[in-house]
């Protein structure tokens, strides 16, 4: 029985993919920083509300939590093993980077300045959206290694 | 660095870099740039070139005088 031959997307060799990877990766940061940027203007400069750019927000955040959790599950970022105490230190800068950001939303870049309780309140948020985001990455490096584990049988 | 060893053993298969790249199912520029030294290809694509020239890895890409 006559087989037809597999043909290679667009007739790709490794070279040319390393090459379409490298630069794809490459113009998606470009993007990724590229929103972020438009996000700052709009929000900083044109003073527009959260509303108005939320949903290009809301595409930033979820595409960098599949990017980092990808980047976990298929052994792009090398963890040997899971510590307590580094999940703590990235839950910590987390935990810090956040509560900065939003101080310095609410106090210093946007009128009127928040009471210490209003402020607590919004913190709050900010540490539970942060251990969310340090519970999906643990579940996926768990299931990564769980993944490269049983390849290796 | 440039991989003499490649382009030699191509030349006396008589091959052109197109007839070897076909052989491969890699394109021209792939196998011009593995000669050049400028793209260091897979393990996949080294056994390649050395099943098609009827060679071992070690005469086409081990440097004797890194070693």
């Amino acid at each position: 029985m006559k087989t037809k031959d597999k043909k290679p997307f667009l007739n790709m060799d490794e070279r040319n993919k390393q090459v379409a990877y490298r630069i794809m990766a490459i113009m998606y940061l470009l993007t990724i920083f590229a929103m972020q940027a438009v996000v700052i203007y709009r929000q900083f400069v044109l003073g527009q509300e959260l509303g108005d750019f939320e949903d290009i927000a809301i595409i930033m955040t979820v595409n960098s939590l599949f990017l980092i959790s990808a980047l976990l599950y298929f052994g792009a970022i090398p963890i040997r093993k899971l510590k307590i105490k580094s999940i703590l230190l990235i839950y910590l800068l987390l935990v810090t980077l956040g509560s900065l950001f939003t101080y310095a939303k609410y106090n210093i870049f946007a009128g009127p300045n928040l009471s210490f309780s209003q402020l607590f309140e919004k913190l709050i948020a900010v540490y539970a959206v942060s251990g969310i985001i340090m519970l999906f990455f643990i579940l996926f490096s768990i299931l990564g290694k769980r993944k490269m584990e049983k390849e290796l049988e | 660095m440039e991989n003499i060893k490649l382009k030699l053993a191509r030349v006396e298969k008589g091959l052109s870099q197109q007839e070897l790249a076909d052989l491969c199912e890699v394109t021209r520029q792939t196998i011009g740039l593995v000669e050049k030294g400028k793209y260091n290809p897979t393990l996949n694509l080294c056994i390649k070139i050395a099943t098609v020239l009827d060679l071992t890895l070690n005469d086409l890409f081990w440097d004797e005088n890194k070693r």
